[in-house]
């Protein structure tokens, strides 16, 4: 919506056509004896190791999975064998010329592109920088245990064993594993090889991978990505919110000169014609040919091509052109890289899609097979050279799985003994200012940044020195301190990033960043298209590259349409890596008001029933600001809830103010708002000015005296504080905008049940909102938890309130059954 | 050298496979790759290919057999080639190894050896036949544990019902109807709930949880609740008190008088002694510095301690509770104590008196004695009426209650009781009865359990007037409610009977001047 960018009724209502050019098609068709030229003989012949060594692999997997052992070796595991066996040479083809800086993000189906990569790395880095990566991993334990049971040759053959081995063992869960054995056959990965992770979401790479190119154009890295997916994705919404987010033309006409350019990213679309047993052409999608999408992005098709995968030299071919236009920053690109599955989906895939003689021709056309034959053929070699070459890898192979089998060389994790292993890995909880290390680019010195100026004359506390109500105009808010501790870390971390809809020049929908969008740059604050998925998908991918996202999703309940990049990748990526990736994401959510039941709702239950994630709600400026400041500080995903209600709330509690100073509030704590004896209110969200309404009805018509806490921060949540006020008041009502049923009060009661239950002089009570549609905004008392219904909820459940009538809300049993009973 | 065809993996959890069609027959020529047989499991239907080439020289398991994965189906070869070593069982198996049995190679050795799965579920047949003996037993014990799984969900019916405060019962509690409604109102309104925080508090002062009004929602004793009776029972002091419904709080703060109101004699005998108390030591210096003195026990003291211990110990007592409408007499009492004459003396005690002498009669069973082998009927009606006095409990007679009138039985009651208290009582007259009226209604007790005088063998207890709601046609009415609780030895008596009698009784007194007019 920037107002540089003209939108011109005259230009716009010109006929015309729009034109296409040619896709190329497998154009590569040059044999070996032409390539020699181009491929030293050693090249090839390593190509066709490399191509081995990943079809070793890859058979091993499908016999310990078949038959229970592999070239004598007993052993086998329960977790999954989606192999990519028959695709090997696509593999090779695409990590040949990749550079050890480029990275690569991969499916359920990788094997092969982690190993073809690593294997890449391994041959361009030196002695020194691979011995230093082995001995730097976990601290050389995995390297340790290598060297206990094997000599190397030497070095470049100690990678390769520590490549096989790491990888096997996470396929086998043991602690060797290059994750501990967390992530396992479809997780697995390598960051030193510049091997990302593997995604069991189909299509789930597209964002990450989408958001890991973000950090490295926004923080000037060398090196591109590739993101491999299946042909079954190009079915997925994320993955084509991914294809337009790379190739947003802002990059071009708005960014700064340092940061133009489409992101460096090859879409890499391994196409094995199958999405499990759907066959994507000819059923299950519409493109025909899967190259043909580009054509619908950018005017420049993405520089679709599709290219043979059976011939890894045409593979290597489009690999040494897309790389050039990625580095003149005219990204991203997408390869269609035929290829062809030869084992089935899983080892319980009976074939039933597909014809024996399709099986049959594709057997015949084995690149193992056909490469092989073509390297004789040209006389780089004879074949009982790729004879020997084969036994040795299969030797290797076996003395590798015999290692990775056996228990006494590679153990599991030892849950007997401890029991906490994964308990530990579930957040990082660090302290880390800045991720970056370069001097942060900003357009003009914070003082200058007119909301700076306009928060210097609001008063940070809701009341005057004689108790007069401050304007709500000269009031220091809850925007403001949301955007004071975001403003100050945009000139502390260089790495900092911030996006969503209508960030930058609206400010925000709800004018949280006015006044950000003069201080910074397009490359480090943007407005995203409307792509929920695409906007925390990136913000995984930027996080666990390396840099710090603040990411928006402007109201909560577009919360489903981000929700595997919420709930799968921004909540599991740190413990799947067994802590070698960071999250330090804060995904802002926005509970509105006014606007219906899609605009409406305060999802906390969800967020909260995910694990891995942090989740917070600040009620008051003091809450905000404390909470922003000790998320931006962190190394953890936060899920940041903010209420639409009480934006422009300034601080009615905490004496003195919002301090202008940095401060933290710790996650887990609970903000004891007022003092009381009789009662406890525990609320969330905006739920809390209920609450001291209902309170102060409590004090002046009943003689109660309620203590009223508000729970800012949800995971983590220390009871102590819950605890100490209901042993000593007996009662509590807990309330907040959520609707009732699997709210995370729920949660809340049910410990505080189990933790103070001979304290208890009544049962906790739940205060919700109905379970129904949120309806417009002239019935909300009707809706949403009002004061009176806390007193409803104390006269019924806890203490009659003398001479009280409930009102429209009912907490008797007999309501509460009714209500059960008929699933509202 | 012939080689075996394995059952395939077909999956991660999956163990075995069960053969579909088999189609090549021994005999037949097979190459790698050619489809054997198909074979299912849970999830889908698979072809096996031949894994060898040769002919195929013996199929181990025929169409539907289920085999374990990775084990022989079949064995392919050269023609003539012996099998019998790779056949399931066979001298070369592992399996057969270990099962010994020589791995005969016959037919009856490659059954016994289909292994784990077969020989299980021969042992599972076993185990049944064996089980069939123990059958009658075991049906018993389904068809008990059925019994009471439905009686169980009857109760939580119930339950729900209560939880629902009858309405929900009335819905839902098909199975319990009247019964669940019935609990209902009894639960609902009952002194049972408290909340933890109540009962614990409780538990700290030493105060007895059911002494307290209940004031929370549905009837719950909440907190404040048990701190107003802590207040009261601290306000009103200990020793010097003069009705029983305190001495039981007092014992329930730990002077040790722990039979409390639920026991009327010794509810009787917890006002005695802290009267005699009174009189003796309470207040001497040596009582103060000490912090307690000590009282020998009089000879009526022993007496009732012996007695009532004899009742508990040697009968089989225990109480009902039941409540009237207690409209009736108390309309009757307003109306005698508004005339003006002499019947303005007359209580709602004597009016019970005179309730029970005349229902009482109708009931043998319960005006009886016990004696070793013998059940005592009484055709005529000797009234025993408990009457507190500073000695302690005593119980003087009202010989053939059933043949004198009200007012002769008020005028009665009052002298015996008094003679009692100044002790100018006949002895005779604490002989006798041959049923017992035990009145603490004046005290405020809700129920309680009377103990026996045997060989009486029941006992009535009046307990004091509460107000009750119930149904009417104009919505929910309060109505005043008098509670008795019979206590009865159910060696002499059942519970029917006994029942029977309370219920009656009830009825009388709630149609009181009938009963009057009825002589």
């Amino acid at each position: 919506m920037p107002k540089s960018l003209f939108v011109d009724p005259a230009e716009l209502q010109k006929s015309g056509g729009i034109k296409f050019e040619d896709i190329p098609v497998n154009q590569y068709q040059k044999t070996i004896s032409e390539a020699r030229g181009e491929f030293s003989d050693e090249a090839l012949k390593r190509i066709y190791r490399d191509i081995i060594i990943l079809r070793a692999f890859e058979h091993m997997l499908n016999q310990i999975k078949t038959q229970g052992s592999y070239n004598g070796v007993e052993t086998s595991y329960p977790g999954p064998a989606h192999l990519s066996l028959g695709q090997e040479s696509a593999a090779v083809g695409q990590a040949y010329l990749l550079q050890p800086e480029d990275i690569i993000f991969g499916s359920h189906r990788s094997h092969s592109e982690i190993l073809a990569k690593s294997l890449s790395a391994i041959e361009k880095l030196s002695d020194d920088a691979l011995l230093d990566v082995m001995e730097k991993f976990f601290d050389g334990r995995i390297l340790r245990s290598l060297e206990s049971i094997y000599t190397a040759q030497n070095v470049k053959d100690l990678a390769i064993h520590f490549l096989l081995y790491g990888t096997l063992c996470e396929i086998f869960a043991r602690s060797n594993g290059f994750h501990m054995g967390m992530g396992g056959s479809m997780h697995a990965f390598f960051l030193p090889f510049g091997v990302y992770p593997n995604n069991a979401i189909v299509g789930g790479s597209a964002t990450i991978a989408t958001g890991a190119a973000l950090y490295k154009k926004c923080n000037a890295k060398s090196g591109l990505v590739v993101c491999n997916i299946g042909d079954g994705s190009l079915g997925c919404g994320p993955v084509w919110e991914a294809l337009n987010f790379s190739a947003m033309d802002q990059y071009k006409t708005l960014w700064g000169d340092d940061s133009k350019g489409g992101l460096p990213i090859i879409f890499n679309i391994f196409n094995n014609s199958y999405g499990m047993g759907g066959q994507t052409r000819g059923e299950t999608m519409a493109y025909d040919m899967l190259a043909r999408i580009g054509a619908g992005i950018t005017p420049n098709q993405m520089h679709a091509e599709r290219v043979w995968g059976h011939d890894p030299l045409a593979v290597i071919d489009a690999y040494r052109r897309k790389r050039d236009i990625l580095a003149k920053g005219d990204g991203p690109v997408l390869l269609d890289v035929l290829t062809y599955r030869l084992s089935g989906h899983s080892t319980s895939d009976q074939n039933a899609y597909r014809s024996k003689e399709e099986l049959e021709a594709w057997h015949a056309a084995d690149p193992c097979k056909v490469y092989r034959a073509g390297l004789v053929n040209a006389g780089v070699a004879p074949d009982s050279v790729f004879e020997t070459m084969l036994n040795e890898v299969e030797e290797r192979m076996t003395k590798v799985c015999r290692w990775a089998a056996d228990e006494s060389i590679s153990p599991y994790a030892d849950f007997k003994k401890d029991y906490f292993i994964i308990e530990r890995l579930m957040f990082s909880n660090e302290k880390t200012p800045s991720f970056g290390d370069a001097v942060p680019k900003t357009l003009i010195p914070k003082e200058e940044c007119s909301r700076v100026v306009q928060i210097k004359g609001k008063s940070r506390f809701a009341f005057d020195q004689n108790g007069k109500a401050v304007s709500k105009m000269k009031l220091y808010n809850i925007r403001d301190a949301i955007f004071e501790p975001l403003l100050d870390k945009f000139y502390e971390d260089s790495t900092l990033v911030s996006y969503g809809e209508d960030v930058r020049d609206w400010g925000g929908a709800f004018a949280v960043y006015r006044g950000l969008g003069e201080v910074l740059p397009h490359s480090r604050l943007f407005n995203a298209p409307i792509s929920e998925a695409a906007i925390v998908g990136t913000g995984v991918g930027y996080a666990l590259s390396g840099g710090r996202a603040v990411v928006e999703l402007m109201y909560c309940d577009f919360i489903g349409r981000a929700g595997d990049e919420v709930f799968n990748q921004l909540s599991k990526w740190q413990s799947m890596s067994a802590g070698i990736l960071k999250m330090p994401v804060v995904l802002r959510v926005s509970v509105g008001s006014k606007y219906g039941a899609q605009h409406s709702q305060d999802w906390t239950a969800l967020c909260t029933h995910i694990p891995g994630l942090k989740v917070c709600f600040p009620a008051t400026p003091y809450e905000a600001k404390g909470l922003m400041t000790a998320a931006l500080n962190g190394t953890d995903p936060v899920v940041f809830f903010e209420s639409q209600r009480i934006y422009d709330m300034g601080e009615l509690f905490h004496e003195g103010g919002v301090p202008e100073e940095s401060y933290e509030l710790k996650f887990g704590d609970v903000n004891i708002v007022r003092r009381g004896s009789d009662l406890t209110i525990l609320t969330i969200g905006a739920t809390l000015y209920k609450a001291i309404a209902a309170a102060d009805i409590l004090e002046e018509k009943y003689g109660l005296s309620a203590e009223v806490i508000n729970l800012h921060s949800l995971v983590p949540l220390d009871y102590s504080g819950i605890v100490q006020s209901v042993e000593k008041t007996g009662r509590v009502v807990l309330a907040s905008d959520a609707c009732a049923r699997g709210s995370f009060l729920n949660d809340v009661a049910r410990n505080i049940t189990e933790l103070c239950f001979d304290f208890l002089d009544a049962p906790p009570v739940l205060v919700g909102a109905q379970n129904w549609i949120t309806p417009p905004f002239e019935f909300d008392e009707f809706f949403f938890p009002q004061e009176t219904w806390i007193l409803d909820a104390i006269n019924d459940k806890i203490v009659p309130l003398p001479g009280h009538k409930d009102t429209i809300s009912s907490f008797t049993a007999v309501d509460q059954l009714r209500r059960a009973k008929a699933g509202v | 050298m012939a080689e075996t065809v394995l059952m395939p993996k077909a999956g991660i959890s999956v163990e075995s496979c069960l053969i579909g069609t088999w189609k090549k027959k021994a005999g037949d020529s097979v190459k790698i790759g050619d489809i054997l047989f198909d074979y299912e499991t849970d999830k889908a239907t698979f072809e096996c290919e031949s894994t060898a080439d040769g002919v195929l020289l013996e199929i181990f398991y025929a169409d539907g057999d289920e085999v374990a994965v990775l084990k022989p189906v079949c064995a392919v070869g050269s023609p003539g080639e012996d099998v019998s070593s790779l056949r399931p069982g066979g001298a070369g198996s592992a399996d057969a190894g270990a099962a010994g049995g020589g791995g005969s190679a016959t037919s009856d050795g490659s059954d016994a050896a289909s292994v784990a799965t077969d020989g299980g579920s021969a042992t599972g047949d076993d185990a049944n036949t064996a089980g069939g003996a123990n059958a009658p037993g075991a049906g018993a014990n389904a068809a008990s544990g059925g019994g009471f799984a439905s009686a169980a969900d009857g109760g939580s019916d119930a339950a729900s019902g209560v939880s629902g405060n009858g309405t929900g019962a009335a819905t839902d509690a098909k199975v319990a109807s009247g019964g669940g409604a019935g609990a209902a109102g009894v639960t609902s309104s009952g002194a049972a709930a408290a909340s933890p925080r109540a009962k614990a508090l409780a538990g700290r002062f030493g105060l007895d949880i059911g002494a307290a009004i209940p004031t929370g929602p549905s009837g719950r004793i909440i907190e404040r609740d048990i701190r107003s009776l802590d207040r009261q029972i601290r306000q009103d002091g200990l020793p010097a008190q003069s009705a029983a419904g305190k001495a039981s709080a007092a014992a329930a703060t730990g002077s040790g008088l722990n039979i409390g109101c639920a026991n009327p004699a010794g509810a009787a005998s917890g006002v005695a002694n802290p009267a005699s108390a009174a009189s003796g030591g309470a207040g001497s210096p040596d009582a103060e510095s000490k912090g307690y003195y000590d009282e020998k026990l009089s000879k009526i003291r022993s007496l009732i301690a012996e007695s009532m211990l004899q009742s508990l110990q040697n009968t089989a007592q225990l109480t009902h509770h039941h409540s009237f409408d207690a409209s009736a007499v108390l309309a009757f009492r307003s109306q005698i104590k508004n005339s003006g004459d002499g019947g303005g003396t007359i209580s709602i005690g004597d009016m019970i008196l005179y309730g029970v002498a005349r229902t009482l009669k109708d009931y043998p069973a319960l005006n009886s004695h016990f004696l070793d082998n013998t059940l005592r009927r009484f055709t005529g009606v000797h009234l025993g009426v408990a009457v507190d006095t500073p000695r302690g409990l005593m119980v003087p007679t009202i010989f053939d209650a059933d043949k004198k009138s009200l007012s002769q039985i008020s005028a009665e009651v009052k002298t015996l009781a008094e003679q009692a208290r100044s002790g100018s009582i006949n002895p005779d007259k604490l002989r006798g009865a041959t049923f017992t009226v035990s009145n603490l209604g004046p005290t405020g007790v809700e129920s309680f359990t009377p103990i026996i005088n045997p060989p009486q063998v029941a006992i009535l207890g009046v307990c004091g007037t509460v107000t009750k709601v119930r149904q009417a046609h104009s919505g929910i009415e309060t109505y005043p409610s008098i509670g008795l609780s019979l206590t009865y030895d159910h060696r002499a008596v059942d519970g029917a009977p006994a029942s029977r009698f309370a219920q009656v009784l009830c009825r009388n007194l709630e149609q009181f001047t009938l009963l009057l007019a009825l002589g």
